[in-house]
C-alpha cells in the first residue's frame, strides 16, 4: 500500500515538474549574458586544490555557451568570421577563468585563438599572449598567435611571432617556413592551406579541428572554381559560346590536377559537386560557376 | 603492545565495513561511469583530464567526509555504548586504544582510496587516457596522506568534544588547512602587524594541507617528485604524531563517570 502510494506520488511529480518548467517566467532579458560573478584568478588557492576541476567546468561552459548560441540561430545561418551578431560576450570570460585556474590548459587557448577572432580579435590576441606567457615553451601557441595576426593581414607581426616560435627547442620547421612565407607571400592561398593543414593536424580540440577543416574545404573549393572557370573561359574563347551544361566539361576536368592530389567530384545524378556534396551553380549568361547558395562552404578567403 | 594496537585497528576496520562505510564506493563508481559516458561530448575530447580532475577531487572529498564523520564517532560511540568499559577491563591502555582506532580508520581510508584509484585508472583506460592510468598514483598517495591528517584532527577533537562540535571543528581545520597559504599571501598586503601575526600563526600552527595538493598537475600526467612525496610524508607523520599524542594525552585524563 505504502509502496503504491510512493510510486503514485512519484509518477504525479513528473507531469508537475514539466508543468513547473513550462510555466516558469522567462529569465530577465540579457541574464544569460551577464558578467560572471567569479573571476578565475581570484579563485586560485581558495578551492581546496580543485582548480583543475573548476577549470574543466568553465571549459565545458565555454563550449556549451558558443554551442547554444549557434544552435539558437542554426549552423547554416552563421558567419564563422563574424559571430558578433550572436553576442557571445561571455566566451572571453569563460576562457579566461579556465586558463586563470589552469594556466597549462592549452586547448582553451587554442579554442580562443580560433573562435575569439570572430568576436573580438584583441581579446583573442590577449588570451593567446597570456598562454605564451604561461607556457613559453609551447610552440603551438605561437602558431595560433601567428594565425590571428595572419587573419587580420598583419603579415609582419605574424612573421615576427612565427620566428619567435621557431626558436623553441622542439618547434617544427613549419614555423620557420611560415615566418618566411609571411614576409614574401602572406596573403597567398598556398600559405593559407599550409596554415590550416598544420592547425588541422595539431589541434587539441575538436572545434578548432572542425574550423580548420572547413577552411581547408573552402581553399579546395577556390581551387576547383578557379580551374572550372578557366575551363569555361577557354571553351567560350574557342567556340564563341559558353557550354550549355557543366557536364560538357567532364572529360577535360578529369585531366586537371588539383592541389593535395584531389580531383573533381561528380555525384550519382552526374552533377559536379563541391567538397561538401552540393552541386556547383552555373550561370551561363556570365559563363561562370560558383558555389550553391545552400553549400556549407564558407566564403571568407575570396 | 603492538599486537593490542593492531587488534583494535583490525576491529575498527571491521566495524567500518559493517557500518557500510565502503558503500560510498558504489556512488563513486557510478560517478565515474557517468563521467566516462557523457564527458566525451561535453569536454570536446578532453575527457581523460576531466576524469582525473573529477576522480581525484571526489576521492579527496569522499575521504574527508569519511574521515570526519567516522573519525568523530570512533571514541564517542564506544563511550556512549559503554563498550569502552569492557575494553579497558582487558589489558588495553588508553593510548593503545586511541592509536589502534586511528590506524583502523586509516586502513579503511587506504582501502577506500586504493579502490577508488583503481576505478579512476579503469575509467581512464576506457576513455583512452592510458598514460594517466599509472601517473595518478603519486597524487593518490598525497591524497591519502592528507586524509590521515584529517582523521587525526577528527580523533583529536573527539577525544574531548561532542561528535557534532568535533565534526564542525575538523571541517574548519580542513578549510583553514587549504586556505592558510592564500591567507598568508593576503596578509602580506595588509598593513596591520597584528593581522600578519595571526595569519602567520595560522599558517604554522594548523596543518598546511596545500602541501598535498597536486590534482591539477596530475591532469597533465605529472607525477609528484619524490622529494615532494617524501617531504609530505614527513610532514604528515609529524602532524599525525602531534595530534594522536594530543588525543592520547587528553583521553588518558578523561573521566568516564
Amino acid at each position: 500500500m505504502i509502496a503504491a502510494a510512493i510510486a503514485l506520488l512519484f509518477t504525479a511529480s513528473i507531469p508537475l515538474t514539466e508543468w513547473l518548467v513550462a510555466s516558469k517566467p522567462p529569465e530577465p532579458r540579457g541574464y544569460a549574458d551577464e558578467d560572471l560573478s567569479l573571476k578565475g584568478a581570484d579563485m586560485r588557492g581558495w578551492v581546496f586544490g580543485a582548480e583543475g576541476l573548476i577549470a574543466d567546468w568553465y571549459w565545458m561552459n565555454s563550449l556549451q555557451y558558443i554551442g547554444g548560441k549557434i544552435a539558437s540561430v542554426g549552423l547554416d545561418k552563421i558567419n564563422i568570421d563574424d559571430l558578433s551578431a550572436l553576442n557571445p560576450r561571455l566566451l572571453n570570460q569563460y576562457l579566461n577563468n579556465t586558463v586563470d585556474l589552469d594556466p597549462r590548459f592549452v586547448a582553451a587557448y587554442s579554442y580562443g585563438a580560433t573562435v575569439l577572432p570572430a568576436i573580438d580579435v584583441d581579446q583573442a590576441i590577449a588570451l593567446t599572449e597570456k598562454g605564451i606567457a604561461n607556457n613559453p615553451s609551447n610552440w603551438r601557441l605561437y602558431q595560433y598567435l601567428g594565425y590571428i595576426h595572419w587573419r587580420r593581414k598583419d603579415y609582419d607581426k605574424a612573421s615576427e611571432v612565427y620566428t619567435a616560435g621557431s626558436k623553441i627547442a622542439d618547434a617544427p620547421s613549419f614555423l620557420r617556413e611560415m615566418a618566411a612565407a609571411m614576409k614574401t607571400r602572406g596573403g597567398s592561398r598556398e600559405t593559407a592551406r599550409q596554415l590550416y593543414l598544420q592547425m588541422y593536424n595539431e589541434a587539441d580540440d575538436q572545434q578548432s579541428k572542425n574550423n580548420a577543416e572547413l577552411r581547408l574545404l573552402e581553399i579546395d573549393t577556390l581551387d576547383e572554381l578557379e580551374a572550372l572557370n578557366d575551363l569555361l573561359a577557354s571553351a567560350k574563347a574557342a567556340s564563341g559560346l559558353c557550354p550549355e551544361r557543366l557536364s560538357e566539361l567532364f572529360p577535360k576536368l578529369a585531366s586537371i590536377k588539383l592541389p593535395r592530389d584531389r580531383s573533381f567530384s561528380i555525384d550519382r545524378q552526374k552533377q559536379l559537386v563541391d567538397p561538401t556534396g552540393f552541386p556547383y551553380r552555373f550561370d551561363r549568361d556570365k559563363c561562370r560557376a560558383d558555389l550553391s547558395f545552400e553549400s556549407k562552404i564558407p566564403r571568407t578567403l575570396e | 603492545m603492538l599486537s593490542r594496537i593492531f587488534s583494535i585497528a583490525r576491529n575498527t576496520f571491521r566495524e567500518a565495513v559493517r557500518d557500510r562505510v565502503l558503500y560510498n564506493l558504489v556512488l563513486f563508481v557510478l560517478l565515474l561511469v557517468a563521467c566516462a559516458i557523457v564527458l566525451g561530448d561535453l569536454t570536446d575530447g578532453h575527457e581523460a583530464r576531466t576524469i582525473v580532475n573529477i576522480g581525484l577531487n571526489a576521492m579527496l572529498f569522499f575521504g574527508v567526509f569519511i574521515a570526519i564523520f567516522v573519525g568523530v564517532g570512533l571514541v564517542s560511540k564506544e563511550i556512549e555504548k559503554r563498550t569502552v568499559f569492557a575494553i579497558f577491563a582487558k589489558p588495553v591502555g588508553r593510548g593503545e586504544f586511541i592509536i589502534g582506532k586511528y590506524l583502523g580508520l586509516c586502513l579503511t581510508l587506504a582501502v577506500n582510496v586504493a579502490v577508488m584509484a583503481a576505478g579512476v585508472s579503469l575509467a581512464l583506460l576506457y576513455v583512452g587516457g592510458s598514460s594517466f592510468a599509472g601517473t595518478i598514483w603519486g597524487t593518490v598517495i598525497l591524497i591519502f596522506l592528507e586524509l590521515t591528517i584529517i582523521t587525526a584532527v577528527a580523533l583529536f577533537f573527539s577525544s574531548f568534544s561532542s561528535p557534532a562540535l568535533s565534526a564542525l571543528l575538523t571541517f574548519c581545520i580542513f578549510v583553514i588547512g587549504h586556505f592558510s597559504s592564500s591567507l598568508r599571501e593576503l596578509a602580506a598586503n595588509i598593513e596591520s602587524t597584528f593581522a600578519k601575526l595571526i595569519f602567520d600563526a595560522m599558517y604554522f600552527v594548523f596543518p598546511n594541507l596545500s602541501h598535498f595538493t597536486f590534482v591539477t598537475n596530475a591532469a597533465y600526467g605529472d607525477v609528484p617528485p619524490a622529494a615532494m612525496i617524501g617531504g609530505s610524508l614527513a610532514y604528515a607523520l609529524i602532524f599525525n604524531t602531534i595530534l594522536v599524542l594530543g588525543a592520547v594525552l587528553i583521553f588518558s585524563r578523561r573521566n568516564f563517570k
